[in-house]
């Protein structure tokens, strides 16, 4: 099982939509994959048309007086699984600060009665750097960045990157940043992506357009390659997903 | 909580479109367009998916061609699929993948078999609830076995399955509730695959390498032995086509398996088939062992060849590339020349003779043809179970290798014998004795097949200097490599001590004398028995 966290410091980079996309990708290829839809506001859970809801919320999550495999929920795609959001998300620090043991490594706990039954694990994780993303970092054997093109998201990079360097045990946690809501006209974002793929290695090709089609997921309510499969944004996610899938 | 997949069968006479419509007019739901599609299900010789709870489909429809694992404990729901553009064969043969991932194991070395064909009409319903999501999936199918050569088309009943979807079990609930009180539906007690294989007549599972008799300990002793030996026969002709077409390399394995066992078998239950048949078919199925022998080298060495290359430090690895092609360029050859074996009049003539003479009614009149089995295969169990214990306590830590391969040569008997006679004694002990004994023989095999593949390795390096084919890097692979195997052959012979003392342990001889005690009755005095038997009969 390889678990991917979609994740930015910084909010509106296209994280969901990208969470939500490359994991149908994933389930499409055939291969067993979970969505943890993290992020309080619980919008992967709506893509789905899932409840953000989980009876007895975070709390009943992390003392395990609900099981994962209760929670789960199908979707309308073969092979592909949500673990829906819920509102208390927002408190989640607070109750991983209550965990009796080891309030870093509590989403690994919870994840490892179902390790044997997915191939790809994708977390949408919630913008911040907190204790949450912590536990993210140590479950996850990739971190999927979003990077507008702009120098904003490179000072966002820049600091992930010091928090990992700073913290012990991240030396396996591959790295992936790649180029999100990408204006082709715009000349800046051009230059932003050469200046920052030169300048920072590991940076996928795949580049994911700002694009009216992809803002139109909320309305159809489901991933982009299943509804508008041949469009330039869906051919980009595809892209990236074959990046992601070598990489992993 | 794990969605559950339920089939049920359509009435007699049921048409696909008019049980669509029941279902759309009962449920909310979004019916996709009708597809058409061809599936073939793969499996090895041995049935290694369906012993592992899985089936491989093969689907296409259109121009999009599809591999699925599936989990025949779900009534076939997939568990991973994969686009595939090849065909299917060995697992190196399938690109890597969701489904390759859970094939490789499962497969081994063995190659994908088409096992049956259908081809399939079918219409997917969504149910939705109010946010329009699928809570239920309704699958109306309608397959036919497609006719090969003169076997006609077989219709089987349309099938009406209802996939529940994770975390929606109410609604799948209601849904099967719902259907089955408007659809005249029947439980399916099969997966589609299974049903599809009971309509061809095939047995998944039906064949087996493992030795697996139920004999009666009263039985005869000559009755018992051709029914073992019947068996050993339907073993080795079941592997002759795949031997002889190259399928897999475990055809040859099992057929000289099944051979080895049989000539065993002639030759250490003594005293029940008549001398002459003994002599004559014992020299027969010699040759066969002989004459299979040298493309079952080959491909010992050709399974071997990634690990033997990764035991040389990896400067000198490339160097071994000569010898693989050397041995490829063998291969062919050998090859023809078993074909040609498989295909001679004296392979016909034996396996025809010596089903006419285990099929034939009994007329050995050897001396223990008529005692029950039970004893002779105490007697023979216990003499060669002695024998083990006496040569291997005369090996001391100087002894020359002939001795430890002559001792591997009575351990494999003595474990013949027992698989031969299992059924007789108590299973976990007899296992648990069985096992022991291939620990050893392992050990013994180890020493034995390496010193042999050193030797042989040497010997190529020779025939390939001759050919002018062995350039100074192969030569030193290859050196290198002898000297591998002479390292790995010392370490079992150093361990051989110790393996042998847990064979020879106290606790383990007590068993053996538990097992295969002393008899009841004398040898003479049931020979006196049989002998009248025979004359009053």
């Amino acid at each position: 099982m390889k678990i991917v966290g979609v994740y930015s410091i910084k909010g509106g980079v296209g994280k969901t939509s990208s969470t939500v996309n490359l994991a149908y990708l994933a389930a499409e290829a055939g291969h067993r994959t979970l969505v943890w839809d993290l992020d309080p506001q619980g919008a992967a859970s709506y893509f789905f048309r899932v409840k953000p809801k989980i009876k007895g919320g975070g709390r009943a999550l992390l003392r395990g007086k609900r099981a994962l495999d209760d929670i789960i929920k199908g979707t309308d795609f073969e092979l592909l699984e949500l673990l829906p959001a819920d509102f208390s998300f927002r408190n989640m620090d607070i109750l991983l600060e209550g965990a009796k043991k080891k309030p870093i490594r509590q989403l690994q706990r919870l994840l490892k009665p179902v390790v044997g039954d997915y191939d790809y694990v994708f977390f949408d994780c919630p913008p911040s750097i907190s204790l949450m993303s912590e536990n993210i970092f140590r479950a996850a054997d990739a971190l999927m960045v979003p990077l507008i093109p702009s120098t904003l998201s490179e000072r966002t990079l820049l600091q992930l990157k010091d928090f990992l360097r700073k913290q012990e045990g991240f030396g396996a946690l591959k790295l992936l940043p790649f180029f999100s809501m990408v204006d082709p006209e715009r000349s800046l974002h051009q230059d932003t992506i050469e200046r920052l793929s030169a300048k920072h290695k590991g940076v996928l090709e795949a580049r994911i357009p700002l694009s009216p089609e992809v803002e139109r997921m909320g309305i159809h309510r489901m991933p982009l390659p299943a509804y508008a499969p041949s469009n330039p944004a869906s051919s980009a996610y595809r892209a990236l997903w074959e990046e992601v899938a070598e990489a992993l | 909580m794990n969605p559950v997949v339920i089939d049920h069968l359509l009435a007699d006479g049921s048409d696909l479109d008019t049980a669509a419509d029941v279902v759309q007019a009962a449920l909310r739901c979004q019916a996709a367009p009708p597809t058409e599609s061809r599936r073939r299900y793969f499996d090895s010789f041995e049935w290694s998916l369906y012993l592992a709870g899985a089936a491989l489909e093969e689907e296409v429809m259109g121009d999009r061609r599809e591999v699925a694992w599936l989990d025949l404990a779900d009534n076939g729901a997939a568990l991973a699929r994969q686009g595939v553009d090849v065909e299917l064969g060995l697992a190196v043969d399938l690109p890597p993948g969701p489904v390759h991932t859970r094939l490789a194991p499962v497969l081994g070395i063995r190659r994908l078999l088409p096992m049956v064909s259908l081809a399939c009409r079918s219409r997917t319903l969504r149910v939705l609830n109010d946010d329009d999501k699928t809570v239920v999936r309704v699958v109306l199918e309608q397959c036919r076995i497609a006719g090969e050569g003169a076997r006609p088309e077989v219709l089987l009943p349309a099938r009406l399955r209802i996939a529940g979807v994770r975390g929606y079990q109410r609604e799948q609930e209601d849904a099967t509730r719902q259907l089955e009180a408007l659809l005249a539906l029947q439980p399916a007690h099969a997966p589609l695959l299974l049903a599809a294989l009971a309509a061809t007549g095939r047995r998944p599972g039906a064949y087996s390498s493992k030795l697996d008799y139920r004999l009666d300990p009263k039985q005869p002793a000559e009755a018992a032995l051709r029914n073992i030996l019947l068996g050993l026969l339907d073993t080795l002709e079941a592997n002759v086509d795949g031997t002889r077409r190259n399928l897999d390399p475990e055809f040859l394995h099992d057929l000289r398996v099944a051979t080895r066992r049989t000539r065993s078998a002639l030759s250490q239950v003594k005293g029940v088939l008549p001398p002459a048949i003994v002599e004559d078919f014992k020299h027969r199925f010699a040759w066969l062992q002989q004459v299979t022998g040298p493309v079952r080298d080959l491909d010992v060495y050709l399974l071997d060849f990634p690990k033997l290359k990764t035991s040389l430090p990896a400067p000198l690895r490339p160097g071994l590339d000569p010898l693989k092609d050397w041995l490829a360029a063998h291969y062919d050859g050998e090859r023809q020349a078993l074909a040609k074996a498989l295909d001679s009049e004296r392979f016909l003539a034996l396996l025809r003779d010596w089903r006419a003479y285990l099929e034939a009614p009994s007329r050995s009149l050897a001396a223990d043809a008529a005692t029950p089995i039970e004893d002779v295969a105490n007697r023979r169990i216990r003499r060669m179970f002695k024998r083990v214990i006496r040569e291997g306590r005369a090996i001391a830590d100087n002894s020359p290798a002939e001795d430890l391969h002559d001792l591997r040569k009575t351990c494999k008997k003595l474990r013949y014998l027992m698989e031969f006679f299992q059924s007789l004694y108590p299973t976990t002990e007899i296992k648990g004795l069985i096992k022991q004994t291939k620990v050893l023989l392992n050990n013994l095999g180890g020493f034995q097949d390496l010193a042999v593949q050193a030797q042989h390795l040497a010997d190529t390096a020779v025939a390939m200097q001759a050919a002018d084919a062995a350039p100074v890097e192969a030569q030193l692979a290859m050196g290198a490599l002898i000297s591998h195997l002479l390292e790995q052959q010392q370490r079992a012979r150093r361990e051989f001590a110790r393996i042998f003392s847990g064979f020879d342990s106290e606790a383990n001889r007590a068993l053996f004398g538990r097992l295969f005690g002393p008899p009841t009755t004398t040898t003479s005095a049931r020979h006196g028995a049989a002998d009248s038997n025979r004359a009053r009969a």
